[in-house]
């Protein structure tokens, strides 16, 4: 039996509809497309906002709707927390009236999470008696994902909640995140556009196009198979890599990805033991031999797995034990003969790489 | 000299002062609660014939407020549909008393108070209220923790319309509740009343200031209260 079953059909009347049907049992699932492609709309459902016309949904065993059993559980008895792309707190109440809020419904369920935890975990001690409009975005985030946390979810749906916020400060709300999902093991489901995102967060991606489902999986199977996923509104495909065993060696700092050797830049804040690098495909050079007496500090081997021709270049995903993606042109993909299979070197300058904690 | 005239006042005319008060306290208060009703429900609910009840709650702004008497005193007369029931079942008569003054008041301001309140309840982000029911609270507690806080302005703001539009009701009120001294007699009424007899023209200048003082207090209160609120939620 599955955490969530979900298997809906939505005519909507602009025309669009959702068809799409998943399982899911991981700890956080991310739910990724272009805009328009339905990701907030399955939220709607399974937060009981929606009624489709034809569907079922079940959450932990439960049946939340069932079009065929004329089953339609009312939002509020779905045990499911939503935390909105625009934080939604209630204006009226201080901070921490919007936190009681969530625990006031509760209703003496099995779990439960203490404020005092939530508010050290997300470290919102000093915002208490603050109002909503008097806080920053990344405060209300975290206001709104306390808030949701505590009405004791069984399931937390998120809608972008990285999108409002700028680029500083989502890394540190992705690492709020990665918090509450260890301590509260919570079973979340968000909606991205971000590839970043669903790489650095997700267990499970389930990918959407068009009201329909494209392809689910992990996010390294899922994201490095050659549809142009998402690849329409980003600007090609997103490198993120996992960098092991970090030290710093005299003045910058040295690292693994997949046992191979890396260079990176030198860093103003402390990184751990491990960190994620991200860069362009457009950043990779690609060399079929070895060549010594190069600028460029790192050199990763691989194999190439796949050759897409995409809007005018060569997207060339190759595997160093992790997947990355390199953009060459068509000419320098011919006169190198790139083909699957056929062995590599991807050649990467240290300050091109941007170092994510 | 607003101010000489409180201290000038005959008798009668503090009758009518305090008649008038409490006929537009009653109207407005007793609306409150139904306009609140009907104010959300045109708000956020769609159902069949919504137009219609939208021109059913908007007819008295546009009838001329004697034609509006009319129709009540056809309703609620001792014969009329309503007004024989409530006779019948409570021994209540409400035509031509007191009563009759607070019904015609609170029909003729309806409008004006539903206007507000609708109003203040579109301007509350229907979202919050998703929120509030995926946070586990019902229909009803949403309501009344959400909704109906963050559209307290607007209802303070109706109350007042509704308390004002009450205190200059002359032409429903005549017409169902009469003109009686000291039951009915409000101060439109009651200048009415003056301005009649000979040489009346001269004497009712005290209720044209008192009316003027009320309609500028009524003004300046809701002007205090919302910025109460907002100083509060800014703090």
């Amino acid at each position: 039996m599955s955490l969530l079953e979900f298997d809906c059909r939505h005519r909507y009347p602009g025309g669009f509809q959702l068809e799409a049907a998943f399982e899911l049992d991981c700890a956080v699932t991310a739910l990724f497309g272009p805009s328009g492609s339905g990701k907030t709309s399955t939220l709607s459902i399974i937060a009981g906002f929606t009624a489709p016309q034809h569907g079922l949904v079940r959450l932990g065993g439960k049946t939340l709707l069932d079009t065929a059993g004329r089953v339609h559980v009312r939002p509020e008895r779905r045990h499911v927390g939503m935390v909105f792309q625009e934080h939604l707190l209630f204006p009226h109440l201080d901070v921490r009236g919007n936190l009681r809020y969530g625990q006031r419904y509760r209703r003496g369920r099995r779990r439960s999470i203490a404020l005092a935890r939530v508010v050290e975990v997300l470290e919102i001690g000093d915002l208490l008696g603050r109002y909503p409009r008097n806080l920053s975005g990344g405060e209300r985030q975290r206001v709104a994902l306390g808030r949701a946390l505590l009405s004791d979810p069984e399931l937390l749906l998120m809608d972008e909640p990285l999108a409002a916020i700028d680029a500083p400060l989502k890394a540190r709300i992705l690492a709020y995140l990665e918090r509450v999902a260890a301590e509260w093991e919570v079973p979340v489901l968000f909606v991205t556009h971000s590839q970043a995102e669903v790489r650095r967060l997700a267990d499970w991606v389930v990918i959407l196009d068009s009201g329909r489902i494209v392809a689910g999986g992990t996010p390294q199977d899922a994201l490095s198979r050659p549809e142009p996923l998402g690849w329409k509104n980003s600007m090609g495909p997103v490198n993120l890599l996992r960098v092991e065993e970090v030290e710093s060696a005299s003045d910058h700092l040295m690292g693994r990805i997949a046992g191979q050797r890396v260079h990176l830049p030198p860093q103003d804040s402390p990184v751990g033991a491990a960190c994620f690098v991200q860069f362009g495909p457009a950043d990779v050079t690609l060399s079929r031999r070895e060549i010594a007496g190069l600028s460029a500090r790192n050199h990763l081997k691989g194999l190439i797995r796949d050759v897409v021709a995409f809007d005018r270049a060569v997207f060339v995903s190759v595997d160093i034990g992790q997947l990355l993606w390199a953009e060459v042109t068509p000419e320098a993909a011919a006169e190198l003969q790139l083909v699957p299979g056929s062995q590599v070197t991807c050649l990467l300058k240290a300050h091109s790489l941007r170092v994510l904690n | 000299m607003c101010l000489v005239a409180f201290a000038l006042l005959s008798p009668q005319e503090w009758a009518a002062l305090w008649l008038s008060l409490t006929v537009a306290t009653c109207a407005a208060t007793v609306a409150l609660p139904v306009g609140v009703a009907v104010g959300y429900a045109l708000a956020r609910a769609s159902f069949p014939g919504k137009w219609l009840a939208e021109a059913l709650v908007n007819l008295p702004l546009v009838l001329p407020p004697v034609v509006t008497g009319y129709l009540l005193l056809v309703l609620f007369s001792s014969r009329g549909p309503i007004g024989s029931a409530l006779a019948e079942w409570f021994g209540v008569r409400i035509v031509f008393s007191w009563a009759g003054a607070v019904l015609a008041s609170m029909v003729v301001s309806f409008p004006l108070l539903i206007r507000a309140v609708r109003l203040a309840f579109q301007s509350v982000d229907p979202r919050l209220e998703m929120a509030a029911r995926s946070l586990g609270a019902g229909r009803a507690a949403t309501f009344f923790s959400v909704s109906l806080p963050l559209a307290r302005r607007g209802l303070v703001a109706g109350w007042t319309l509704a308390f004002a539009r009450s205190l200059g009701e002359f032409g429903a009120t005549i017409m169902v509740a009469g003109n009686i001294e000291g039951q009915t007699r409000t101060i439109p009424l009651a200048l009415f009343t003056m301005t009649s007899r000979p040489g009346g023209i001269q004497q009712c200048w005290r209720l044209v200031a008192i009316s003027i003082v009320l309609a500028c207090a009524a003004m300046a209160v809701s002007e205090w209260l919302e910025r109460r609120q907002t100083r509060r939620e800014s703090a």
